[in-house]
């Protein structure tokens, strides 16, 4: 399996604080990889380390063979066109409507044209289900359509890889589902994904890779059903017990 | 009659009032402008740049605007020779660098209120955009400016509204302004408070039709943003 992203050796420190440390794992074309472990573990971190939203860090991100941890400002925009991110908070632009917020990068960056970008932005509008709020406002919205808007919007760039930092820590527990069967229609597509969740059955169902992390270490890592049923890691069993009960 | 006067001097105080209105103009399209410039310095990563936003900053908050004034004129006087041509009562050569020491405070006053807009704007929203594969420029100028605009109006106005009031000080460097004619005829009658209430009143004008041209714009801006907040 030809490798996507590749970390080796990352390290992130706040002065004396690590959070951080000795992280290396790759990630293969069309592989879930989940990240899970208790708050303050680092998964967020590592998350936004991959397309350095978190800067200073040592070690190094490869994004298709590219540095990422080394990338120029020009090259980093460029790399980053490639890895849609979608956010706790969702951040869809509120000065503009649905269709815009989709548009707004693919027509800015040249990727598309404004008639073809339009196309695309109704075509994964319908395919999260929102085809009927295109020329709505973000804030007239429920905070599971937010997020499936913010899901379009990154995929109207056309990345090779999706960055999930808590999709659904921030919406009511109604709309986690509606949220999670996009994320997973997404997955059978074959698309690459990484996604941090405090979402078990989510985790366990989808993912290839999962990776659980604990004071800012990969505390353990292996297959779906590896870590769920056979680990015998204290730490990934203490931790399972907690959230699964 | 109190204001019988008005009769003989009415139009001098229309004069005044014209010349306060345009020094106004100019001064606060200067000060946004400035203001502008001086927080995207203020805000920028090199320390030379927003060392200098911030000093002039705290050195305009810091010292009386009469003073500003005065200085400016006469620096400005000496080295621009700008031609003493008849404006309103009074002469370009003191219009003119009177408005540029107006938008000179006034662009402190703006930088901060542009800075509290800006800042006021969650960081996801830059997030997103850098995410996206924007340029921090672009990420700025479409996504994080328009909102911090919006939320920045009011405090503008207000802005616009004391600087209508302080362009009072440009008295002190011989622009005829409303206070200027208002003293003038004062002096004229030995008898300073009957123009000093016109003056006010003027002023009151002036300050109320704005603000509710402010209030005006904001509801028209906040039509779209409806479901906010």
């Amino acid at each position: 399996m030809e490798n996507i992203i590749e970390v080796k050796n990352l390290r992130k420190a706040y002065g004396e604080n690590v959070v951080l440390e000795d992280i290396s794992f790759t990630v293969g074309r069309s592989e879930k990889v989940v990240l899970v472990g208790p708050s303050g573990g680092g998964k967020s971190t590592l998350l936004r380390c991959l397309n350095r939203l978190e800067d200073d860090y040592s070690g190094s991100v490869l994004f298709e063979g590219a540095s990422v941890s080394g990338a120029a400002k020009e090259e980093l925009r460029k790399l980053r066109q490639k890895m849609g991110v979608v956010f706790q908070q969702f951040n869809l632009f509120p000065n503009m409507s649905v269709l815009e917020n989709i548009m707004f990068a693919p027509v800015k960056l040249k990727i598309d044209n404004q008639i073809d970008a339009k196309k695309h932005g109704l075509e994964l509008l319908d395919q999260v289900g929102l085809a009927e709020k295109a020329d709505a406002y973000p804030q007239s919205l429920s905070g599971g359509q937010q997020q499936r808007v913010a899901i379009a919007r990154a995929l109207a760039m056309r990345p090779e890889v999706m960055l999930f930092d808590e999709p659904t820590s921030a919406l009511d527990p109604e709309m986690v589902g509606e949220v999670l069967s996009v994320m997973e229609k997404l997955a059978k597509e074959g698309m690459t994904m990484i996604i941090v969740t405090h979402e078990m059955s989510f985790a366990r169902d989808v993912a290839d890779k999962v990776m659980f992390m604990d004071k800012g270490r990969i505390a353990d890592v292996g297959t779906s059903e590896y870590i769920f049923h056979e680990s015998t890691n204290p730490r990934t069993k203490e931790f399972l017990a907690k959230v699964m009960a | 009659m109190m204001f019988n006067f008005l009769e003989k001097y009415y139009p001098l105080f229309l004069q005044g009032t014209a010349q306060t209105i345009i020094i106004s103009l100019i001064g606060i399209a200067f000060g946004i402008l400035l203001g502008f410039i001086v927080v995207m310095m203020r805000m920028s990563r090199l320390k030379v740049l927003s060392g200098i936003a911030r000093v002039y900053i705290a050195i305009v908050r810091g010292t009386p605007a009469m003073i500003q004034v005065m200085l400016i004129y006469y620096t400005l006087a000496q080295f621009l020779d700008i031609p003493s041509i008849q404006f309103l009562g009074s002469t370009l050569d003191r219009v003119i660098p009177g408005s540029i020491a107006l938008g000179i405070n006034s662009g402190a006053y703006t930088a901060e209120i542009f800075r509290s807009g800006i800042i006021s704007i969650p960081v996801g929203q830059t997030e997103a955009g850098i995410s996206l594969g924007l340029s921090e420029q672009t990420t700025m100028k479409s996504i994080i400016l328009p909102q911090a605009v919006r939320n920045i109006l009011p405090a503008l106005g207000n802005e616009f509204i004391s600087l209508i009031k302080e362009s009072s000080v440009l008295f002190y460097i011989g622009v005829q302004e409303v206070t200027a004619q208002a003293l003038g005829i004062g002096g004229t009658l030995y008898n300073y408070v009957p123009p000093l209430i016109v003056a006010a009143v003027i002023y009151f004008i002036l300050t109320f039709l704005l603000s509710q041209l402010m209030e005006f714009i904001e509801k028209k801006m906040g039509a779209k943003y409806a479901h906010i907040n």
